[in-house]
């Protein structure tokens, strides 16, 4: 990139006050010129803001770009905007740095565009310049869409201050610097944001507009509006981790999807989502050569089922044993814990894991496990990652407060959404999968296979329960009707065994649960050449309900 | 130290497993809860002495209601 400076007559000798303070020799422009003012540029907000951040927990957003990128990868882009002091005479004394930095870089060999707000510098508020270098629309996010790479973007920031008001002369608009062209990265590229500090406003509608967001425990938050807003807007004092920290943000609304235990982690977590994502939605996702035998046939799954039907067993436990060893990544680990999505390999192919927890809830879909279910099954649908349905699943949850949480709708938006997918997807009943929410883990529009483990059981209600509802007259006409709902009970329950819906072909096999791995590898195995004769931007038409 | 147990889920209390002043280790189940017609086993999670039941067998329970203190 040519700077324009070196290609200036210099005209009238310009002396940089501040460098020769520095032990610089006198600049005159060109290259040396340059130099100091790259040098200017990694000083960031200077060494009394970087310890401060440091003191607080928190890298620098340099540290950052380094912790997240490949080795010596990080071409920057915009190095030299920012506010630079003239004396009187117009030399440069120094530059302080626009306070948000941004280039291409690889992670694991891929190239990518990283970007992130420099808190040293002005709190990492909004700059002023002529063309953002980040956030909403800035520039890069256009490197991101037009090179086709995906976007990491490390949010410290609060955005706007209102003393750009004083600056301008005026206020701006909401939407001048839109989300536009974050909306339009989600469906072609991959972007996972970091919250590395207290993030509300832009940067946190930033983070939100992500396939993959993290944030760090005790030193991260994120809200619409900090504890200021809300004391001025409704009287009520709350600090900062209490309104908007991992507790809240993450296990509790779901807001940002993963937490980590620092920003290493955080950065690792950015890293190890996008090992399974490709580029952008016109490549396939990348294959990672394993050592483990697609024929491993773990003895164990044979019994993990516990022979009472009341029980409860680990789902997670279930799915260590069937996928390439080593090789999960589960997105929103704590939050709507009654299903469990995760990413996971079989014989080296990303695959998206759709699994019920027993253990929560008993597994039912609440109308927090629905919202993450939608994101998880949109996310693989988009970026051609085939998905498995591992279900026991009693259907929707029930009661007073989950129809007071909208439960039927969240529930049938992921009815929805499952009839919508594109990608191939696998069913395999593990125990129950009843009612409308058994429709949100199959997809009947293309070869709606279904497998199932002898334990497996199915209907439009479980047999008990449903028969004091079909069965009223009957049983309240019978002397004893508590004994009477027992044996309608026992007399259905034959019908209800999978064996005989596999006779129906109304399911398509069972296997035995040691077979799982084995099976799963191949039908993945042959997903690939379907996924790639559709690959590119996924279409999306209709209301969601 | 003391530490409460909370129902995670609004159900009934089936069973209760451990009584006033029996000890328990980390992972004893101290109770087992009926909902959506599975057995949900309400751990403890430290070791230590029950000092208060706060449900009998039979009884309704909401998500949050404090089960079980264990000092």
């Amino acid at each position: 990139m040519r700077n324009r400076v070196t290609s200036e007559p210099t005209g009238e000798k310009k002396k940089f006050s501040y460098a020769v303070e520095q032990g610089w020799p006198e600049i005159e422009g060109g290259i040396e010129e340059l130099k100091f003012r790259r040098q200017q540029a990694q000083a960031m907000g200077g060494g009394e803001a970087i310890e401060r951040q440091h003191k607080a927990g928190r890298l620098t957003v340099r540290e950052r770009i380094t912790l997240l990128t490949d080795a010596n990868s990080f071409r920057e882009i915009g190095t030299l905007a920012g506010s630079g002091k003239y004396d009187e005479n117009n030399r440069l004394i120094s530059v302080t740095p626009a306070p948000y930095i941004a280039g291409m870089a690889h992670v694991d060999g891929r190239p990518v565009a990283v970007g992130g707000e420099d808190f040293t510098v002005r709190g990492g508020t909004t700059f002023g310049s002529l063309r953002r270098k980040g956030g909403q629309g800035g520039f890069v996010e256009d490197l991101a869409y037009h090179y086709r790479i995906p976007l990491l973007n490390l949010i410290d920031g609060a955005g706007g201050s209102v003393t750009s008001i004083q600056r301008r002369g005026h206020s701006v608009f909401p939407g001048v610097h839109g989300f536009e062209r974050s909306v339009s990265l989600l469906g072609t590229v991959p972007v996972a944001s970091a919250v590395l500090g207290t993030a509300a406003g832009g940067p946190a509608g930033r983070a939100i507009l992500s396939h993959f967001s993290v944030m760090v425990r005790e030193t991260s938050q994120i809200f619409a509006a900090g504890p200021p807003v809300v004391k001025r807007s409704l009287g009520r004092i709350v600090d900062k981790e209490m309104l908007g920290g991992a507790r809240v943000a993450v296990d509790q609304a779901g807001t940002i999807h993963n937490a980590a235990e620092s920003e290493e982690d955080a950065l690792r977590q950015m890293r190890r989502f996008l090992s399974f994502m490709p580029s952008n939605v016109w490549e396939m996702p990348p294959v990672a050569p394993t050592d483990d035998p697609v024929n491993r046939c773990d003895e164990e799954l044979a019994s993990i089922i516990p022979a009472k039907r009341t029980q409860a067993y680990n789902m997670y436990r279930l799915i260590e044993m069937v996928i390439d060893k080593g090789s999960e990544f589960e997105i929103q680990p704590t939050h709507a814990k009654a299903v469990i999505t995760l990413f996971a390999r079989l014989d080296g192919r990303p695959v998206g894991i759709v699994a019920n927890n027993p253990m929560v809830y008993s597994g039912a879909l609440d109308d927090k496990a629905a919202r993450k279910q939608i994101h998880f099954m949109e996310l693989c649908d988009t970026f051609h990652i085939p998905l498995i349905f591992l279900v026991d699943l009693p259907g929707f949850m029930v009661g007073e407060k989950a129809e007071q949480s909208g439960t039927l709708r969240e529930g049938m938006r992921a009815v929805y959404s499952a009839g919508n997918l594109k990608v191939p997807t696998l069913t395999l009943v593990i125990r129950k999968c009843y009612g409308m929410a058994g429709m949100a883990t199959c997809n009947k529009n293309d070869i709606d296979l279904k497998l199932a483990w002898p334990s497996a059981e199915w209907g439009s209600l479980p047999v008990e329960g449903g028969v004091a509802a079909a069965f009223r007259r009957d049983i309240m006409s019978a002397p004893d009707p508590a004994a009477r709902e027992k044996e309608i009970e026992a007399e259905l329950k034959p019908y209800a065994s999978p064996f005989r819906s596999a006779e129906a072909f109304a399911v398509e096999e069972i296997i035995d649960p040691r077979e799982t791995r084995p099976v799963l590898c191949d039908f993945i195995n042959l997903a690939d050449a379907r996924l790639r004769t559709e690959l590119g931007p996924r279409a999306r038409y209709g209301v969601q309900p | 130290m003391t530490q409460q147990l909370i129902s995670e889920i609004t159900g009934t209390l089936w069973k209760i497993e451990r009584h006033v002043g029996d000890c328990v280790e980390e992972g004893d189940v101290v109770m087992i809860l009926e909902s959506m017609k599975m057995e949900i086993p309400v751990e403890a999670t430290m070791a230590g002495t029950i000092k208060e039941l706060l449900v009998a067998e039979g009884e309704s329970v909401e998500e949050g209601d404090l089960l079980c203190v264990i000092e």
